[in-house]
């Protein structure tokens, strides 16, 4: 209907924020920014601000008690989006400091007021806001001046046409503190620290007239402001490619007999458990899976998360990185979050219009990821290989197996279930020798081998050897040989000689 | 520790801009008085009242290790900057020593802001003063 309000949403440009608040924040809504000290509420803030300040929509940043605006200008200006040229232009600072020590909040809403009539603001900001309430209680006011404050403000402003932020800290979420109720928006910012580990989250409690994405979402801060990691699934849906994968086409995994067991090779769109011991060639096997994409012309991206990912890798990997047909995703960024690996990834699928990811290993990556995630690490998985399927491209993990032989376990993390396809690899001992089996465990929705057949590792990679029908007991890792019906008195003469 | 000059400055020029050929102290006092209030004018409202005169009170020292005169008792936490007894210092120079005493001043006080927050940053919050200093004309950059 024309007759309904329009809302116009304003992109934040903050990487990854927009999505989150459901594409992008009301124009004219009376926001919270809250969160502990030091977790990223200014730096938000004037993110916002520079990206969304023009000189036909101003902005006015009101400095209230707190951080002195001499240190905030000083740390802020550390960051890429802060421009110096903005301010005094389509942006200006101004210290309520002083009006706010009175600890008369009707003087400082006079003066926000006389400042927004004066420059006529699109946007307006207030930090911290906190201060503001404390200024009010040491100078003995009753309590509700500062919900009439806030009430004032949010209703002032929105009738300036003013998008407005107080940044504030709130320790206790819980409580009923009057300011929660007349924002229109509450953008939380957490700080959760697990043992050495710091992992920075954020959570919209809070967005009147839109959906927003709900539970935590983790962000990261760096040179260029903040970045935050929408969960993987959303990254997924918006840059999935319709056409990416065919139905019933097959990826070649470069070793032929292997394409021949899988049932002509892996189903695009797949996912692929490749499960074994420590040295059974997992990482070959992925090599090679990268090789052949790139011999049809295909390009693909490997996450690696070795120790030590020189010695680890091989020269095949070396070469299709160094040719940019494999993109590496490489990250020593310490706490790690599972969407910001996906988000990683995703981009650099998008980048390379990647078919193939292989992820190496699934042991490296939970290590690579902040204590605080790994509780959650099948969730986790689950959600990266659902974002990856949806991005049509085939996946490739490899995964640490314990040599077990009582029992036939494909990963450690119950990772089996959300893969469509499983290879698993063992030792087994035939003639005082160590050698490798292979079998294709299950493709999903596709016929394939059941064979179980030898095979060995050379200079040119993975080289598929027979079955060993005469063996039996091979998975428990000590294989007998078969003895023939009828000869089972003279054969086991002939074993104990 | 004094901070040392990267480039020149262009407060004495401003400075001269604001004077007659052979102004006397009172007329070097008033124009450097002026400076400061313009100053004050365009920081407060960003820094506040406060941090201006800290600000000030910080060169006024740094400055009187070269202008021992410019040693003058400030307030310890001033409210807002006095330039009176700026001005009682200046008249009592002669109109020379308090023009470069009263550039120098101007220099610290620079140097010292755009070590906090940045030479670009201080160029931007100061070009009012300098444009209204060179009257009509835009500021200009110093010519290398």
């Amino acid at each position: 209907m024309t007759t309904k309000a329009t809302i116009n949403r304003l992109a934040t440009r903050v990487p990854g924020l927009d999505e989150v608040l459901g594409g992008g924040l009301p124009e004219f809504s009376f926001n919270l920014i809250a969160g502990q000290p030091g977790c990223g509420k200014t730096t938000l803030a004037h993110q916002i601000m520079f990206a969304l300040a023009t000189p036909e929509r101003p902005a006015i940043y009101f400095t209230v008690l707190g951080e002195p605006p001499l240190k905030m200008l000083r740390y802020q200006q550390q960051f890429d989006f802060f421009e110096a040229e903005a301010v005094n232009g389509r942006l200006r600072f101004v210290c309520l400091a002083e009006d706010a020590m009175t600890g008369d909040l009707d003087r400082v809403l006079k003066r926000i007021v006389d400042e927004v009539a004066a420059h006529n603001p699109g946007l307006v900001f207030v930090d911290s806001f906190r201060s503001v309430a404390f200024a009010s209680e040491s100078a003995d006011s009753p309590k509700t001046s500062l919900q009439l404050f806030v009430q004032q403000l949010g209703m002032l402003m929105t009738s300036w046409q003013a998008t407005t932020f107080l940044v504030g800290e709130y320790c206790n979420e819980t409580d009923a503190n009057p300011v929660y109720t007349v924002a229109d928006g509450l953008i939380w910012l957490r700080q959760s620290v697990q043992r050495n580990s710091m992992v920075r989250k954020l959570e919209i409690m809070k967005m009147r007239g839109q959906s927003t994405l709900p539970g935590l979402h983790t962000f990261r801060i760096d040179h260029t402001g903040m970045r935050v990691f929408p969960p993987a699934q959303v990254v997924a849906a918006a840059s999935a490619a319709p056409d990416a994968a065919v139905p019933g086409e097959r990826a070649l995994m470069g070793v032929p007999e292997l394409d021949e067991m899988l049932g002509g090779g892996l189903p695009r769109g797949y996912s692929l458990l490749v499960a074994g011991p420590s040295g059974s060639g997992k990482s070959i096997l992925a090599s090679a899976f990268l090789a052949e994409g790139a011999r049809c012309g295909e390009t693909g991206v490997v996450a690696a998360f070795e120790q030590h990912p020189n010695r680890a890798r091989n020269s095949v990997l070396v070469d299709l990185i160094a040719r940019g047909q494999v993109g590496l995703i490489d990250s020593r960024e310490p706490d790690l979050s599972i969407d910001e690996i996906t988000l990683l990834i995703l981009t650099e699928v998008g980048r390379l219009k990647a078919s193939r990811v292989v992820l190496d290993s699934l042991s490296g990556f939970e290590l690579a990821l902040a204590p605080t995630f790994r509780t959650d690490f099948r969730e986790s998985l689950l959600g990266l290989v659902t974002a990856l399927a949806r991005a049509g491209v085939s996946v490739l993990m490899t995964s640490e197996l314990e040599d077990r032989y009582t029992d036939l376990r494909f990963s450690p993390y119950g990772a089996a279930f959300l893969t469509d396809a499983i290879i698993v690899q063992r030792y087994i001992e035939i003639d005082s020798r160590l050698q490798r089996v292979m079998a294709v465990v299950k493709v999903r929705a596709s016929g394939h081998s059941d064979e179980l057949r030898l095979y060995s590792i050379g200079e040119d990679g993975i080289r598929m050897g027979e079955m060993l029908p005469e063996q039996e007991g091979l998975l428990g890792g000590r294989p007998t040989r078969k003895r023939p019906h009828g000869l089972l008195a003279a054969s086991a003469d002939a074993d104990g000689a | 520790m004094p901070l040392k000059s990267q480039q020149s400055r262009p407060w004495a020029a401003a400075l001269a801009d604001r004077m007659d050929d052979g102004a006397d102290a009172e007329q070097v006092a008033e124009a450097i008085v002026a400076i400061w209030l313009e100053i004050e004018q365009a920081l407060h409202p960003i820094i506040g009242h406060r941090g201006v005169a800290a600000l000030y009170n910080r060169s006024l020292h740094l400055t009187a290790v070269a202008y021992p005169w410019l040693a003058i008792d400030q307030p310890a936490v001033p409210a807002a900057i006095d330039p009176s007894g700026l001005r009682s210092a200046l008249v009592q120079q002669a109109a020379a020593e308090a023009a470069a005493g009263g550039s120098a001043l101007f220099d610290s006080f620079h140097e010292l802001l755009a070590s906090l927050i940045g030479a670009a940053l201080t160029d931007r919050l100061l070009r009012s003063v300098w444009t209204r200093t060179s009257g009509d004309s835009p500021a200009q950059d110093p010519s290398p």
